[in-house]
């Protein structure tokens, strides 16, 4: 144990602490803030782990997205049902969970085999060698900043599938809302009338948020940002003026809306299929070509990324069924 | 390759323009076209599993042109081409009932029922860790959203199987994260030389497979998939139960029979087939027992699926690679057969107005068609020759049999059998009772019966071309 | 032990206490939570593995960017969903439960 440790251990029991209180705080709204605490202890983390990138994303998730989403199902549901709120399995649960913990210590201290022999090993080099190759090819890429390579270029079939993910969900979401049925008892995700401070505010802050998920998507080519932070911010700029009621509702009887819902997966796709077919294979970026195709997924990944999430999160009749 | 790609990129086309075009299509246009890209998506697999027959290996593809190890690879062979015809047929036979038969479907049908078919294609092309679990992911959300479609009493167990379906993903990210931080690699075929029996491989194939075994719905981790079938359309209760299901399976039978080292996947493989054996008596006799048509059927594919579970787990026991033969005959065969008595049970039941079991006395006169449906798909089920269940069985059977040591799995593919044949023959039993007919709720749909028949004759046709799918599964010419 | 040993245990820690949480909580909102929570110890795991060498691993860092996404669409999703099926079940029941 080393003095510079005592951060890192603070944070950790800290993580600890806000963990357990999430999943076992007796009122249920306490759970909730605690879980959204948890979001920002992680953001923490991340920053502390030298992943700046994820610091960014963690932080318009948790702070943003995640807080406004649970205090709509804060207001939506009723109290708890069950006073107990253990199932009854309870005690089968806690006897695997001792166990599977007793036997993940026994390795740890004992073998040493966990740590030693795989994971971490100061003696020889434990580089990944995708690692490597990612690392030697950053420069053919387009872009300047290794994640970004790797998520648009590298491996940028899983983001367009990670593209799709978010649409299918959206897809799932707009099932709840059968059309032809006017749901009258909906509750409006909305902040009371009397908040009107927080709406003033939300006319600096908006625009404010705006500007720097531009930045964010400007930067990504070269710096820790890109089209999801970028889009997340965005996404939660478009809840709070939404909110406020100062953003009208989205219409899915709007082309716009669902163009720009299904822009960034049709748009990649399209780039997939032109460079298979005119190119010279399944996503192969032509090479002088590839930072400006690079940059242009990323403004429609933005869009669509902004507007689905924030679909997501408020959504609701009049937004999708209309 | 590209035959392959195409077949994976129509449908995902097919899906997003759906999705833009709003409501300015009608239903049964959407319906047309969502038919037709299937068939194009099945020509394209076609071609693609002409394509893998003749190379005679595995076709790579890397994508973006990086080099292997850098690239995501997307591997062709004979088998992922099979899966992908299979896929796009089911597809286009779940989809005719839906577009043909009177109760028609909501629109957002289509479009879910074209991501589906687009995710099930990218899994089972893909040969890269991570990228299966996105394809994982992607099949769990769409599989959701179409038991969504059934309306606000299905929300429940549909928010249920979500929930289970993203901690089974967990499993699984953190097995490739552990596999990743200890060889380095994500690609399924250049780990596979490189795995060893350690701590930390064997907790990583550990959680990727509890992982797997939820989501695929395997015994012991299988609660979940009764209500959540059962509570959908009739349609995506065909397509979960006959498609969704196979996609873990798949990755399962990729992590073992090649990513593990052999001494690791020797040491599971007994483990796997008596939980195969389990499932298939367990499963059984809840379906037995159940007093509704659906979730009779639903807790016959917990059963049936130990069949293919039971062949996973010889395979690896015994190292036979040709056992492989048997668990995609099961897959294929088991598919056309549950879809089939799917679309039959929705049918008798929106016919006879009732969901119990007991409502169906007397249904060989009321409904016949969807009656015979459902006793041959049923036959399929418990194995009677010469249909395609009899044919995966047989190929189950023959490396079994061959050994008189290893009578007790062929006592677990005999109970299992029994005990098929017993929860068939309840149905069958009643609905002979002439006695006291349960009579017609509204008139009987004729196409409807006819289409939930169809995938039926062709799991009996499967015979047929039984040799020549032996044959492509091994790999050899064709 | 240093830093990365910390994270690495504190991860599956994180996991493993919140698997018992999916385990043993009825409540739809936290076993949602719970869930979330394991993705956070799997996401810490995997950065904590990006952090071995000096510069960190920027593949892992873009899995678990792609990982997040996944974790907060299919999270809106299943939190919406279980709203509406409360929806449903207060007016399945003639209103039964407290009227907020």
């Amino acid at each position: 144990m080393t003095p510079e440790l005592l951060p890192d251990l603070t944070l950790s029991l800290l993580l600890l602490i806000m963990a357990w209180g999430a999943l076992y705080a007796p009122q249920r709204s306490d759970a909730m803030t605690l879980f959204i605490a948890f979001g920002v202890v992680v953001a923490l983390i991340w920053a502390r782990l030298d992943a700046p990138d994820l610091a960014l994303a963690e932080a318009a998730i948790g702070a943003g997205l995640t807080g406004v989403l649970l205090m709509h199902a804060a207001r939506a549901l009723p109290d708890e049902l069950h006073q107990d709120y253990r199932t009854a399995s309870y005690w089968g649960a806690l006897g695997f969970t001792v166990v599977a913990s007793l036997m993940f210590l026994v390795h740890l201290l004992y073998d040493d085999s966990l740590f030693n022999a795989g994971l971490l090993d100061t003696e020889s080099d434990l580089t990944p060698r995708l690692r490597t190759l990612a690392d030697a090819a950053v420069p053919e890429s387009g872009v300047e900043h290794p994640v970004t390579a790797v998520l648009l270029n590298f491996r940028a079939w899983d983001t367009l599938l990670e593209l799709l993910v978010l649409l299918f969900a959206l897809g799932g979401l707009r099932q709840l809302f059968p059309s032809g049925q006017s749901d009258d008892s909906a509750t409006t995700a909305s902040w009371p009338e009397s908040m009107t401070l927080m709406s003033a505010w939300t006319r600096v802050l908006a625009p404010l948020l705006v500007v720097t998920g531009g930045y964010l998507l400007w930067r990504g080519s070269s710096a820790p940002g890109g089209a999801f932070q970028a889009g997340s911010l965005l996404a939660a700029a478009a809840v709070i003026l939404r909110l406020t009621g100062l953003l009208p509702p989205l219409r899915w009887s709007s082309l716009w809306l669902r163009l720009s819902v299904v822009a960034g997966a049709l748009f990649f796709l399209a780039v997939a299929a032109a460079t298979a077919i005119w190119g010279d294979g399944w996503l192969t970026y032509p090479g002088a070509y590839s930072g400006l195709l690079i940059i242009s997924i990323e403004i429609f990944a933005t869009l669509s990324i902004a507007i689905t999430l924030s679909l997501l999160v408020i959504g609701e009749q009049e937004d999708l069924r209309s | 390759m590209n035959f392959a790609l195409l077949s994976l990129a129509i449908p995902l086309f097919c899906g997003l323009l759906l999705l833009l075009s709003g409501r300015a299509l009608r239903t049964r246009t959407t319906g047309f076209i969502v038919i037709v890209s299937t068939v194009a998506s099945l020509v394209a697999a076609w071609f693609a599993l002409q394509e893998a027959a003749a190379a005679g290996a595995d076709i790579m593809l890397n994508l973006g042109g990086w080099e292997t190890g850098l690239a995501i690879r997307l591997r062709l062979s004979s088998l992922s081409a099979l899966l992908l015809v299979f896929t796009a047929l089911m597809h286009l036979l779940i989809g005719l009932y839906a577009g043909l038969s009177r109760d028609g479907i909501k629109r957002d049908y289509w479009a879910l029922s074209c991501f589906l078919h687009g995710s099930l294609a990218a899994l089972w092309l893909s040969a890269d860790l991570f990228n299966l679990y996105i394809t994982l992911e992607l099949l769990g959300l769409t599989a959701v959203a179409m038991v969504a479609l059934a309306g606000p009493k299905a929300y429940k167990p549909a928010a249920n199987y979500l929930i289970l379906s993203l901690a089974a993903s967990l499993f699984y990210l953190l097995g490739v994260a552990l596999l990743y931080g200890r060889y380095g690699e994500l690609d399924v075929l250049l780990l596979a030389p490189r795995t060893q029996a350690d701590v930390i491989t064997r907790l990583a194939l550990l959680l990727m497979t509890t992982g797997l075994m939820l989501k695929a719905a395997l015994w012991p981790l299988h609660l979940w998939l009764p209500p959540a079938h059962a509570s959908a359309p009739t349609a995506v209760s065909a397509l979960l139960s006959g498609l969704v299901v196979k996609g873990p399976l798949f990755i399962l039978w990729v992590l073992w029979s090649e990513v593990a080292p052999p001494t690791l996947a020797q040491q599971i493989g007994p483990v796997l087939a008596i939980a195969g054996m389990i499932a298939l008596t367990a499963g059984g006799l809840s379906a037995m027992r159940s007093p509704h048509i659906k979730t009779l059927v639903a807790y016959s594919t917990v059963a049936q699926l130990g069949y293919a579970l039971m062949a996973l787990g010889l395979l690896l026991t015994w190292q036979l690679p040709q056992m492989h033969i048997a668990l995609w005959l099961f897959v294929i065969a088991h598919g056309l057969a549950k879809a089939s008595l799917f679309l039959a049970a929705g049918e008798m039941q929106s016919s006879l107005g009732t969901k119990r079991v007991d409502g169906l006395r007397g249904a060989t006169q009321t409904v016949p068609v969807a009656m015979f449906a459902f006793a041959v798909a049923g036959g399929s089920l418990i194995g009677l020759p010469p249909s395609g269940g009899f044919l995966a069985k047989w190929v189950l059977l023959e490396p079994i049999l061959s050994e008189p040591g290893n009578w007790p799995w062929a006592m677990g593919v005999l109970l299992g059998t029994l005990v098929s044949a017993a929860y068939i023959f309840r149905i069958v039993a009643i609905s002979f009772d002439r006695a006291q007919i349960n009579p017609l709720d509204i008139n009987p749909d004729r196409v409807g019966h006819w289409l939930a028949l169809l995938p039926a004759l062709m799991v009996w046709g499967m015979a047929l071309s039984g040799e020549w799918l032996i044959r492509l599964l091994a790999g050899g010419p064709v | 032990m240093n830093a990365i040993e910390l994270y690495l245990t504190l991860g599956i820690a994180v996991f493993l206490l919140s698997l018992h949480g999916l385990m043993t909580l009825y409540d739809p909102i936290r076993r949602l939570i719970a869930v979330n929570l394991m993705g956070a110890g799997t996401f810490l795991v995997m950065v904590s593995l990006a952090r071995r060498s000096e510069v960190p691993d920027p593949v892992l860092h873009a899995l678990v960017v792609t990982g997040l996404v996944v974790a907060i669409s299919a999270t809106a999703f299943a939190l919406r969903l279980i709203i509406a099926g409360s929806k449903n079940d207060k007016t399945d029941s003639g209103g039964g439960n407290r009227k907020p």
